[in-house]
């Protein structure tokens, strides 16, 4: 496992984990017209570092994630995950994501859906991994239950146990609590903040709950409204773990209200950034 | 106080009777009363048909009674039974192999747009095309035996679980393709792990829709050719005025046909439970 980060990310001192540079996404519409979703957009996450990206609905910040993870083409600019690209880092096996959709699949049991990574990727299937990560994240006695058993919680759980299979380079989180209730949402955030601890992965986290994005991350990142660009970039700097009594802290509410507000009106912000 | 315990005294062992243990009796008129709530028409066409053939008088020949008819099958079902057997064989054979062979092309169809292009055509031909007409074709082709009529079998059990089976290839849900494209996933490791079993529900509808069509198909096949199985022993009955007999073979075939759906369904809805 030492060895592990060396033998595909050669620079690792230089090259930040996750490097975007000068993106600009469009979407074509009908007739030839298309709407920009990001606009020379910059980020850089380095590595081992947990950031959040924050922003209103429709700004642009699940692209951003999608852009990482290969699922979509910079119009512009270019993304380099561990120094490649990340259709490089793909057929490595070495991107672990979760989306808002648990995307589980309902026919296999939760062993089965964390083992799915191993098993397209090829490799046989390390049982005892797969249990141990169901242990990590809380759903030990649980190894067979399929999907429709679990609450909407669980399944989340499993979705992250899965993204973590293979030890992955980087983790892609995309609103990956944005369907559970508030109360589940919230337990979900400490569990998901003691999991990181014990992994540290570098973890780009997409979002729209400032609560959540200043709990758990290094760096949150606010995002303008379309055409998405960088608006804020705030260091959190409450040490790690960070557990249930951070939510109570004083210092943690004035971060949340200030970020909220640049979400809620983020035109004059952007005025003076 | 007294009256109240004597009347407590004696209400509550009957409650407890009534609930955790009813008689043989009740629990028989209630199962009872079940199957006729859901099947009283059966019983109502059984009633219907003895009123028909009494009131109209026709002779035995043209309206066998129900009493003939039963009385035939279940007094000589050795007649039946070889013959059920070799249709139900035809039918299971060429529905095993139509659907395989559906699931196959759909498959290949997803593979390449060329056959794509090349298959649906066809597809829709074999759908719009009725069956009766395309027996004598067949026959022609294959021969005026068993294997044109596991042919025709398979031909009407193929276009259901074509279609069906193809159209759940291409609709996977999107968070799922899209984390089989994160992890790095080969176009034929999404297809055995996720759109093979995500289309087993589709190959369930197929399989209901299908089930009961194929036993019609390979009677009908068999009435037309000749041959062994149930169509061929009606023809044969009706030729030999064998009423009762006749009528016992369009019977069986009924009750078989309704006992594969409800058969298929039962299998359908357990299945589709599992994949999703």
């Amino acid at each position: 496992m030492p060895a592990r980060s060396n033998d595909l990310a050669l620079p690792t001192d230089t090259e930040p984990a996750i490097a975007l540079r000068g993106i600009v996404k469009d979407f074509p519409l009908k007739r030839g017209a298309a709407v920009r979703a990001l606009d020379r957009l910059d980020l850089e996450i380095a590595h081992g570092e947990f950031v959040a990206i924050l922003g209103p609905s429709g700004c642009g910040k699940s692209t951003v994630l999608r852009l990482a993870a290969g699922l979509e083409q910079p119009t512009e600019g270019e993304v380099l995950v561990e120094g490649r690209s990340p259709a490089e880092l793909i057929r490595a096996h070495r991107l672990g994501v979760a989306f808002q959709e648990h995307a589980l699949l309902p026919w296999a049991t939760a062993r089965n859906n964390v083992a799915l990574p191993f098993r397209v990727a090829g490799r046989e299937v390390d049982r005892e991994r797969v249990d141990a990560l169901l242990e990590l994240v809380g759903l030990a006695g649980f190894e067979d239950a399929r999907p429709r058993q679990l609450s909407g919680g669980m399944r989340q759980r499993v979705a992250i146990a899965r993204a973590l299979a293979l030890e992955p380079d980087v983790l892609l989180l995309d609103e990956p609590f944005g369907a559970l209730d508030a109360v589940t949402r919230r337990r979900m955030n400490l569990e998901l903040a003691r999991i990181w601890m014990e992994q540290r992965i570098t973890t780009l986290l997409v979002t729209h709950d400032v609560d959540e994005a200043v709990l758990l991350a290094d760096r949150v990142v606010v995002m303008t409204g379309r055409p998405g660009r960088v608006l804020h970039v705030q260091q959190v700097e409450m040490p790690h773990p960070r557990g249930g009594e951070v939510t109570r802290d004083p210092e943690f509410h004035a971060l949340v209200d200030r970020l909220t507000g640049m979400l809620d009106d983020p035109e004059p912000v952007a005025a003076t950034s | 106080m007294s009256i109240d315990a004597l009347s407590a005294s004696r209400r509550v062992p009957v409650a407890q009777e009534g609930t955790a243990r009813p008689s043989p009796a009740r629990l028989l008129t209630r199962s009872l009363g079940r199957v006729l709530s859901r099947y009283w028409t059966v019983a109502a066409f059984v009633v219907a048909w003895q009123l028909w053939s009494w009131l109209t008088g026709y002779n035995q020949i043209v309206v066998p009674p129900p009493a003939m008819v039963f009385g035939d099958v279940l007094g000589n079902i050795g007649a039946y039974l070889p013959d059920l057997g070799w249709t139900l064989a035809m039918s299971a054979g060429g529905l095993v192999a139509g659907m395989a062979l559906g699931t196959m092309i759909a498959v290949v169809v997803w593979s390449s747009r060329i056959v794509s292009g090349m298959m649906t055509p066809v597809a829709l031909v074999m759908r719009s095309v009725p069956v009766v007409a395309m027996i004598p074709v067949l026959a022609r082709v294959f021969g005026y035996g068993w294997f044109t009529v596991l042919v025709i079998t398979t031909v009407v059990s193929f276009f259901p679980a074509f279609v069906l089976v193809g159209s759940r290839l291409r609709a996977a849900p999107q968070a799922t393709s899209d984390l089989m494209a994160v992890l790095g996933a080969s176009r034929s490791t999404v297809l055995r792990l996720l759109l093979l079993p995500h289309a087993v529900p589709g190959l369930l509808v197929a399989f209901r829709l299908t089930a009961p069509t194929a036993v019609l198909a390979a009677m009908l096949a068999e009435y037309l050719m000749g041959g062994r199985g149930l169509g061929t022993l009606f023809a044969q009955s009706v030729s030999f005025h064998e009423v009762g007999r006749a009528w016992g073979a369009a019977l069986v075939a009924t009750v078989v046909s309704v006992a594969c759906f409800v058969a298929a369904r039962a299998v359908e809805r357990r299945g589709t439970v599992r994949f999703s």
